[in-house]
């Protein structure tokens, strides 16, 4: 299963939009960096029976920290979650731009 | 699929040096006898279009390049089929002799077979 | 080396003896940066030569090794197709040393 890294916000780049094209079942997704706006696109709706992760730091940095809290089937990971799901998943798509 | 590495080639060429960089990767990975397999989906597929003459902005035609490609023993690409449909390009405008055009439909299904994905 | 003279002309090259300027070379340039290498041009040199600039033609770079054995293969046949073969008319790196006195920037996926 493919743990897939987005990392630009869904309002100013295809990132998110090319990821799901790409998607399988039982892949996950980690939104960081300006990913984490993703949280505010509707688009992630339809990952509702995925895994979807956010990296609570980057997510607090932006102040999207309390809206992350109550979407719904988020998970806040913090850089030792990040890790441990990189060692659960092969292979890892980075979805820079 | 065992060891092999997928690069997924999802920008157009000449915007940024993404694509090149992509394609020098892939002919150093062959030189070296490396097995590498392409997709190519997103913009990427504009990289496979015909009549590129990128001469007068100073820079190296992206499909004359990969027409090499079966020269380093790449003989297969795939093709993201929706990224075609999507922008309007038929398949038939990005054959390439000595390469079989694969067209998939289930991008994700294909990226999870391989142990290791570089983007470009 | 930093330039040959050929034709009454000056022409510069770059620090490892590729022709800076790919439309300065001729044959007479050609044999100048062969002998160069300590190599004396043959015909069998030659059809490398003008192969290797059909390639660059088509492709738009110049070949590693590998491509360069297949696509001579294909043209004179599976007994010149050969690394060994290439290696005797052109050491001790065909690719590079061949790409040099065709005229072609140095092969940049050659390590």
């Amino acid at each position: 299963m493919t743990l897939h890294l987005v990392s630009k916000s869904p309002f100013s780049s295809s990132a998110l939009r090319d990821c799901l094209q790409s998607f399988a079942e039982g892949d996950a997704l980690l939104l960081i960096e300006d990913g984490v706006y993703a949280l505010r696109h509707d688009a992630l709706q339809t990952l509702q029976n995925s895994a979807v992760y956010c990296l609570e730091a980057d997510a607090a940095a932006r102040g999207q920290r309390e809206l992350a809290a109550i979407v719904s089937g988020i998970k806040m990971i913090d850089d030792a979650g990040w890790v441990k799901l990189c060692t659960q998943h092969n292979p890892i798509v980075s979805w820079f731009r | 699929m065992g060891n092999k590495t997928l690069a997924l080639c999802r920008t157009a060429p000449y915007g940024s040096a993404l694509a090149r960089e992509g394609l020098e990767a892939v002919l150093a990975s062959a030189a070296m006898e490396q097995e590498v397999d392409l997709l190519f989906i997103g913009d990427g597929i504009f990289q496979l279009l015909g009549n590129q003459s990128p001469e007068e902005i100073q820079q190296k035609s992206q499909r004359r390049n990969l027409l090499a490609l079966p020269m380093f023993g790449l003989e297969q690409f795939y093709v993201c089929a929706s990224s075609l449909a999507e922008r309007g390009v038929k398949p038939k405008l990005i054959e390439i002799p000595g390469v079989e055009i694969k067209t998939i439909e289930q991008p994700g299904a294909l990226i999870a077979s391989y142990q290791c994905v570089l983007s470009f | 080396m930093n330039h040959l003279s050929a034709n009454g002309k000056e022409i510069p090259l770059d620090k490892e003896g590729y022709l800076r300027d790919l439309k300065d070379w001729s044959p007479d340039v050609a044999e100048q940066l062969a002998a160069a290498e300590g190599i004396k041009l043959t015909d069998a040199h030659w059809e490398v030569i003008e192969l290797l600039q059909d390639f660059y033609r088509q492709f738009d770079l110049s070949p590693a090794m590998r491509p360069l054995v297949k696509f001579i293969g294909q043209h004179l046949g599976a007994d010149k197709g050969r690394s060994i073969y290439l290696m005797q008319l052109f050491p001790p790196s065909p690719a590079k040393v061949a790409s040099k006195i065709a005229g072609l920037p140095k092969p940049t996926n050659c390590l």
